[in-house]
């Protein structure tokens, strides 16, 4: 025996489905433009699709809206590459029927979820998965545990894949590795064996894996383009290479928020893709402190998806002319430095998090006046200490540094994140160098009293103080950001324990 | 048929074990001090149980508690912590606590390896065979990672040195479990203090808890109420020290019970490492929470608390802002807009005064210089409606009264700080403030809240009300 089928191979993106409006039921819809641009966006790069997948939203969609987006990817994609559409549902009967409407409306195959919520036993399982392969059309089963509850063990697994003529094949999102292996052992050459969890791309095709639907082929198809493709050529150097830099990325999608994720992801990169539906909301599981380290990782060398672009900075009368990877969100033009206030967040840990008060300004303005003044009175008493001379950087702590080991980790580790955030937003143009002597840095930085782990204390400042100053020069929350958030808001430290 | 023990009923502490700082030896003084302090409110003591840090103790110092708990109980039972991971110490520890004199043995689920039911089984059948002494069964599946079945309980009560179990699990669906198939038999005990009164209401002997060395006189309050039927008293009684008691339970067990003790005059010294006395598993913050309980518990009268005489912030209002360096003068010259806002009654009184103005201003330095720290006891904090989301135009709170200590640190940053953001971010929303002053805008909030005050709900609502006033004198007139 062989494959049962020849074109279930490669990279297909579990794709996002772009709303047009996120709250109102009634003016909710598919973006239809949005999602056709985010087609011939990751086309080039892909060996199939996969519309209204986990990542799609599929599970907060009208069938309607499902049986739409179908179509519409079909249309756009014109035959070019296999179009494999999510058509699970909760119910045999409905699973069925949207299974039968997608063979009848030309898919490829459909990817079809475990049942889930109420959780099936594992014959239950299977006999729904074999009153979804009688439709006829090729199907791939779809093993999500972390979202459908049910995982499928490889005893079931295994005997769906051998005993039903149309399963081509299987996702694995579980990142069970072991599960997987087993998957090998048993049906690998008979059925295509995809991996679904953006962490281990790279282990699973090395070990065996046919191919990937990943969330995060959305928004880097070419990388893991270069995985496969080096794979398949037994360079496992590369493909090692490509997933080690793209592995905090695939960490960010699929473990905070993955269809928010993508979703801010592709918007950071210009792509007119709105937010997902509630009860997911903007700055949820994927924290704003997630989107901040997320378009850091999308400007990184090779990933190369946010591009650089010139801002304006407007010092008095001088000008000066910078280039930052700049995201819709980033003025083209800056023009007061009086005093900009922004504040950085980075964690885990708890008792290792950063948490940055950044204030930045002119010289001879109020920030430049309040460091002279402290450093001329209480500074060395309280603890402040001027930490950079390009910019001129003052040190405060948030809370006072009480024994040696504080003082440790505030004046030696933290100090070291914070100016390895400064360094780093001069190389990227954010802090360019002609600015360096005009402006100064108010750094609150708090360490909490018992922090241990030296090297988070550092890591969790550089990302705080990155996050602020970017946020201090594009006057970020924005006023529509704080009004669309304010209800969900929920401050940690507002309840008793 | 086993037949029950007549002592095995109402409230047993978990001892925590005391340790000298340093060289973490037992301190056997203290120990003494911690059995005569809890004596007269208890039927019997427990030691070396979870609390007491069973695992991190040698079989000799095991045994040398049990022996202190024997001589200092007054012919109370004694019942030891037995547990191990081998069957073979387990055994060794149990024969030991016989030789010492313990009324029982506690034996908790055999742990770190998983072995079988059968061997679970196994382990019990070998200790309640091998030893002349009572067991109690332990079941706290939180720390072991796992339940002793049911079904293995159902045979193992039939031993008839078996005579009951203990369940810290909280799990009530559980212990109805073992009551319905080994209720007849052995006695069960509940050992999470956060469910007592309902396990006991549905028909546990007693309780094994480790707040049972805090408050035992609460819990046997509550076994007497429940006695006489009189269930709505005792529910008050348990609500009074639900929040200690999910402390106890959840973040920090014995090293938070060693918190309490210490603050209401014992001290039982610092745990054994890798756990912390503070800064671990029981944080500061919630260190903090524990003495504000212990406060409120009347019946923990030894506690003292600290009286703080305050003012909020009277006369005219241009002339509450010396301590930023505003004068009415420069108010008024430089076109700062005030306003003032005061909400909520008693402890939860709060007092905002507010000054905004544009950053170009004496109040753009002012706002630069708080953040360099100048009044100790009085740190500024930026307005955030939580960790990333600051607001604009960006906003200073700063605590007109001295922050002594944590928990009044805790009443500000969280709850106060985000209803300051919440009151803006309202304000924003109604479209008072002109996108040029977003940007061009900073504020001050003096912000005078009762240093005594406790309830982060009401504190809430009163600061986001009291700025909600303030910033209505301030932009109102932009607006509308």
């Amino acid at each position: 025996m062989g494959y049962k089928t020849e074109w279930l191979k490669g990279i297909f993106p579990a794709l996002v489905t772009p709303f047009t409006a996120d709250v109102d039921a009634a003016r909710s819809g598919l973006d239809e433009d949005a999602y056709r641009e985010l087609i011939r966006f990751v086309l080039p790069h892909v060996d199939g699709l996969v519309p209204c997948g986990t990542t799609g939203e599929f599970s907060y969609m009208t069938l309607e809206e499902r049986k739409q987006a179908i179509e519409v990817c079909l249309d756009e994609v014109a035959g070019r590459v296999p179009v494999v559409a999510g058509t699970g549902c909760t119910s045999t009967r409905e699973t069925v029927a949207l299974t039968e409407w997608a063979r009848d409306a030309g898919v490829t195959g459909a990817l079809v979820v475990a049942p889930y919520f109420l959780k099936p036993s594992f014959n239950e399982v299977y006999d729904h998965f074999r009153a979804v392969d009688r439709v006829g059309l090729p199907i791939v089963l779809y093993n999500i545990p972390q979202c459908a509850g049910t995982h499928f063990r490889w005893w079931t697994a295994e005997g769906m894949v051998l005993d039903f003529d149309n399963t081509v094949g299987i996702k694995d999102s579980s990142g069970d590795m072991p599960f997987l292996e087993a998957l090998f052992e048993k049906v690998k050459g008979e059925v295509s064996i995809f991996n679904g969890h953006d962490e281990v791309v790279q282990a699973a095709l090395a070990a065996g894996a046919d191919g990937c639907i990943l969330a995060s082929a959305n928004l880097i198809p070419d990388v893991w383009q270069r995985v496969y493709r080096a794979t398949l050529e037994g360079d496992l150097e590369t493909a090692q290479y490509w997933q080690q830099r793209v592995q905090k990325l695939a960490r960010i999608v699929v473990r905070c928020g993955s269809t928010q994720a993508v979703k801010e992801g592709l918007r950071m990169m210009g792509l007119p893709i709105g937010n997902s539906r509630h009860p997911v909301v903007p700055g949820g599981a994927f924290r704003r402190e997630d989107r901040d380290e997320l378009r850091l990782q999308l400007e990184l060398a090779g990933v190369d998806k946010i591009e650089k672009s010139p801002v304006a900075y407007i010092l008095g009368k001088r000008r000066v002319e910078t280039e930052v990877f700049a995201t819709p969100q980033t003025p083209c033009k800056i023009s007061d430095f009086t005093l900009r206030v922004g504040e950085g967040f980075a964690g885990p840990p708890f008792q290792e998090l950063g948490h940055i008060d950044l204030l930045l300004g002119l010289k001879n303005g109020p920030v430049g006046r309040a460091i002279k003044r402290a450093m001329e009175g209480w500074g060395d008493e309280r603890g402040l200490r001027i930490i950079n001379e390009r910019p001129r950087t003052l040190l405060v702590p948030t809370v006072t540094a009480r024994t040696a080991k504080q003082r440790r980790l505030l004046y030696e580790h933290a100090v070291e994140g914070i100016n390895l955030a400064i360094r780093l937003s001069v190389e990227d143009g954010f802090l360019p160098e002609a600015i360096l002597d005009d402006i100064v840095l108010i750094i609150n930085s708090f360490v909490h009293p018992a922090a241990s782990i030296a090297k988070r204390v550092e890591f969790n400042n550089y990302k705080a103080t990155r996050y602020a100053i970017r946020k201090a020069l594009e006057n970020r929350p924005t006023v529509e950001e704080l009004i669309q958030e304010k209800a969900a808001a929920r401050h940690p430290f507002r309840y008793a324990p | 048929m086993p037949v029950k023990l007549p002592w095995l009923r109402g409230v047993f502490p978990a001892l925590v074990t005391p340790f000298t700082r340093k060289t973490e030896e037992i301190d056997e003084g203290a120990y003494r001090c911690l059995i005569r302090h809890v004596l007269p409110n208890v039927d019997g003591l427990v030691t070396s149980g979870t609390t007491g840090e069973f695992p991190y103790l040698t079989c000799e110092e095991k045994r040398r508690l049990v022996e202190i708990g024997v001589e200092e109980a007054h012919g109370r039972p004694v019942v030891a912590g037995c547990g191990a991971s081998s069957t073979q110490e387990a055994l060794a520890l149990a024969r030991d606590a016989k030789g010492a004199g313990a009324s029982a043995a506690l034996v908790v689920t055999p742990y770190f390896l998983h072995p079988s039911d059968k061997g679970i089984y196994q382990h019990f059948y070998d200790i309640a065979t091998g030893v002349d002494l009572p067991i109690i069964l332990y079941n706290i599946p939180q720390v072991m990672d796992r339940y002793l079945p049911r079904n293995v309980v159902e045979d193992l009560a039939d031993l008839p040195n078996i005579v009951a179990l203990k369940d810290s699990s909280g799990d009530l669906p559980y212990t109805m479990e073992l009551l319905e198939y080994a209720g007849d038999r052995i006695d069960i005990f509940v050992g999470h203090d956060e469910v007592a009164l309902p396990a006991l209401a549905a028909g546990v002997s007693g309780f094994i808890l480790a707040s049972a060395q805090v408050y035992p006189e609460i819990w046997q309050e509550i076994i007497r109420l429940v006695g006489e039927g009189r269930l709505e008293e005792a529910r008050a009684r348990q609500r009074g020290v639900q929040k200690l008691s999910r402390i106890f339970c959840r973040y920090g067990g014995g090293v938070a019970v060693k918190a309490a003790l210490k603050m209401m005059g014992l001290d039982v010294g610092p745990p054994r490492r890798p756990l912390k006395t503070v800064g671990g598993a029981l944080l500061h913050e919630t260190r903090a929470e524990l003495r504000l309980e212990l406060e409120e518990l009347a019946a923990c009268n030894t506690i003292s608390v600290e009286e703080m005489s305050f003012e909020y912030p009277g006369g005219s209002l241009p002339e509450r802002f010396g301590d930023l360096e505003l004068t009415p003068q420069i108010i008024a010259t430089q076109g700062l807009r005030l306003g003032s806002g005061m909400a909520g009654e008693g402890l939860n009184k709060v007092q905002i005064d507010l000054v905004a103005g544009s950053k170009g201003t004496a109040l753009g330095d002012a706002y630069a210089l708080q953040l360099t720290y100048p009044l100790h006891g009085r740190e500024a904090l930026t307005a955030i409606l939580e960790p990333g989301l600051t607001v604009r135009p960006a906003t200073l709170l700063l605590p007109t009264l001295p922050q002594r200590n944590l928990r009044q640190a805790n009443m500000i940053y969280g709850p106060a700080q985000s209803a300051l953001a919440q009151a803006i971010v309202d304000v924003l929303e109604k479209g008072w403030i002109s996108p040029a002053a977003v940007e061009d805008e900073v504020m001050i909030a003096l912000t005078t809240v009762h240093p005594r005050a406790l309830d982060r709900h009401a504190l809430y609502g009163s600061v986001r009300t009291a700025a909600a006033q303030a910033l209505a004198q301030v932009f109102a007139e932009d607006g509308e």
